[in-house]
């Protein structure tokens, strides 16, 4: 029963990280319709900015994070003026361009920084655990889960209660009325992509202590993340966040029962019966547009 | 005010709008009349550059609109209410009217208080979505949206067309009182031709993309109706 709600909370803290990763996928593809497979990379590229920081200037991840966001977000920001917003009448193209992005990106950390694994030290004031009964809480895990439920907090508030996500919903739903009033969707379309792409920086500065940091880490975050993308149900946060405590968990229980291969095809296999049923995914947009 | 000559407005690459040339000047209130399929929609639609790509001058207050985006259009003080309205269905109609204000070159985010008192109703579902009010409603918030950026020159387009008869009569006074009382600039398209000869100094019949006849309201005969605006 322990070693289950130990799974269980191991869960939990990866699927934190992976909804900071999903939140950004989400915003760009509900914003923009763009699939951005580049999204992986951001992570990664978050990932080696932490250990470039703490390398070059002693910097710990936490103190870091403001810095790396927006490390993240200038290069998502070029990456979204420079290629992306040429693609928005050929949506399909996008999902090749961002492909191609990412793989620049991978080998161009691989030629500069070299392929082998980094280390990022875990925040020393996050060292230690708390112990329920048999369960083993490491302070730097929950520590994820706040955080990550704080950038949902965070980004709820910036679509809905902000001006900036107030035109970004006016863009969402009636482009040409928008622009009507004043509302400039290039500038709106840039500085999303670039959030989202902060986000992944983030969580990619966020996930060093867990695991090591090389040029392809990001491809295997990005995949859980589109899984929990598609079962979430697009442009839906709370579909993000109930989806990825939903697959974060269910990867650690199968892996905990099956193994990790077998845990991995039990998950997908889970997930194509979910969506044969829902095709739309948990929480559905249902307003008319 | 609102100058074009020689005007041609393309969708891809066929002209629509061709070879037309007005002068709005301030104060004013021009209808454009047509039939169905002339291109009345598309000269509004050429005003605010929501057309693929125009030749030709137009001019608003001595800056050239045919270069400016949509946007920089907006806050030189074009507001432009569509057929069909287009409120943006998941906002209230508070965030609607605060869209408005986007437009605003002063950057103020306060909604005028006379919106409120020129429609009531906006006042008394500040807190529904624009998808779910009537078809009356609506128009009366686009209307309410457009004058929230403070205009210089206001586009209607149809704004009583699909709306319930008790509530168009109002919003054919109100767009009237705009101009006496407030004067706005207002250009409107219309089908209705008895509101057209009731509200507007001026019109301008359209004829495939053309410029067919223009003249004072008054000029503005059952003759001419029949000949060009009849089916």
């Amino acid at each position: 029963m322990d070693s289950v709600l130990n799974q269980v909370f191991a869960g939990l803290s990866m699927a934190s990280i992976l909804l900071i990763v999903a939140l950004g996928l989400a915003i760009i593809y509900g914003a923009m319709g763009v699939i951005n497979l580049a999204h992986g990379e951001f992570v990664m590229l978050g990932a080696y900015s932490a250990w470039f920081l703490q390398e070059q200037f002693g910097l710990g991840i936490l103190v870091a994070l403001p810095v790396i966001f927006l490390m993240v977000a200038v290069v998502g920001w070029l990456v979204e003026r420079g290629v992306v917003r040429w693609l928005y009448h050929r949506p399909l193209d996008t999902i090749l361009a961002t492909w191609g992005i990412g793989i620049v990106l991978q080998q161009l950390v691989r030629l500069g920084i070299g392929p082998e694994s980094r280390y990022v030290a875990r925040p020393e004031i996050l060292d230690g655990n708390v112990i329920l009964g048999g369960l083993v809480m490491a302070n730097y895990r929950i520590f994820l889960i706040a955080f990550s439920a704080a950038v949902l907090v965070g980004t709820w508030y910036l679509l809905t209660r902000t001006e900036f996500g107030t035109k970004l919903r006016a863009i969402i739903q009636n482009k040409e009325i928008s622009e009507c009033y004043g509302i400039r969707p290039e500038r709106v379309y840039a500085l999303t992509f670039a959030y989202g792409a902060g986000l992944a920086g983030i969580a990619g500065a966020l996930i060093t202590p867990l695991v090591s940091v090389t040029p392809g880490m990001g491809t295997y975050v990005v995949v859980d993340a589109f899984l929990v993308v598609i079962v979430g149900g697009v442009g839906s946060l709370i579909g993000t966040a109930v989806a990825s405590g939903l697959v974060g968990t269910a990867s650690a229980a199968f892996s905990f029962l099956l193994n990790d291969t077998l845990g991995r095809v039990a998950l997908l296999l889970a997930i194509i019966l979910l969506i044969r049923f829902r095709p739309m995914g948990l929480f559905p947009d249902k307003v008319r547009r | 005010m609102l100058q074009a000559n020689a005007l041609y407005s393309y969708y891809g690459k066929s002209p629509i709008i061709q070879n037309v040339s007005f002068n709005v000047r301030p104060g004013d209130f021009v209808s454009i009349l047509g039939r169905n399929g002339v291109g009345k929609t598309t000269l509004l639609r050429t005003i605010i550059g929501l057309t693929s790509r125009t030749e030709g001058e137009l001019n608003f207050d001595g800056a050239d609109l045919a270069r400016m985006s949509t946007a920089d259009r907006a806050f030189h003080g074009i507001a432009y209410v569509p057929q069909g309205r287009e409120v943006i269905p998941r906002f209230t109609v508070r965030e609607n009217l605060v869209m408005g204000t986007y437009a605003r070159r002063d950057g103020k985010r306060t909604v005028p208080d006379y919106i409120f008192e020129l429609f009531p109703v906006l006042k008394q579902s500040i807190g529904r979505r624009g998808g779910d009010l009537s078809g009356g409603q609506q128009q009366q918030l686009a209307i309410g949206r457009a004058l929230a950026m403070e205009p210089k020159i206001l586009l209607l387009d149809e704004p009583t067309e699909g709306i319930q008869p008790n509530i168009v009569k109002q919003i054919e006074d109100i767009i009237i009182r705009l101009n006496r009382e407030m004067g706005l600039t207002i250009i409107l398209v219309e089908q209705n031709i008895s509101f057209a000869r009731r509200a507007s100094e001026q019109f301008i019949i359209l004829d495939k993309g053309r410029v067919a006849l223009s003249g004072r309201a008054d000029e503005l005969t059952d003759e001419i109706s029949r000949k060009h605006l009849s089916f």
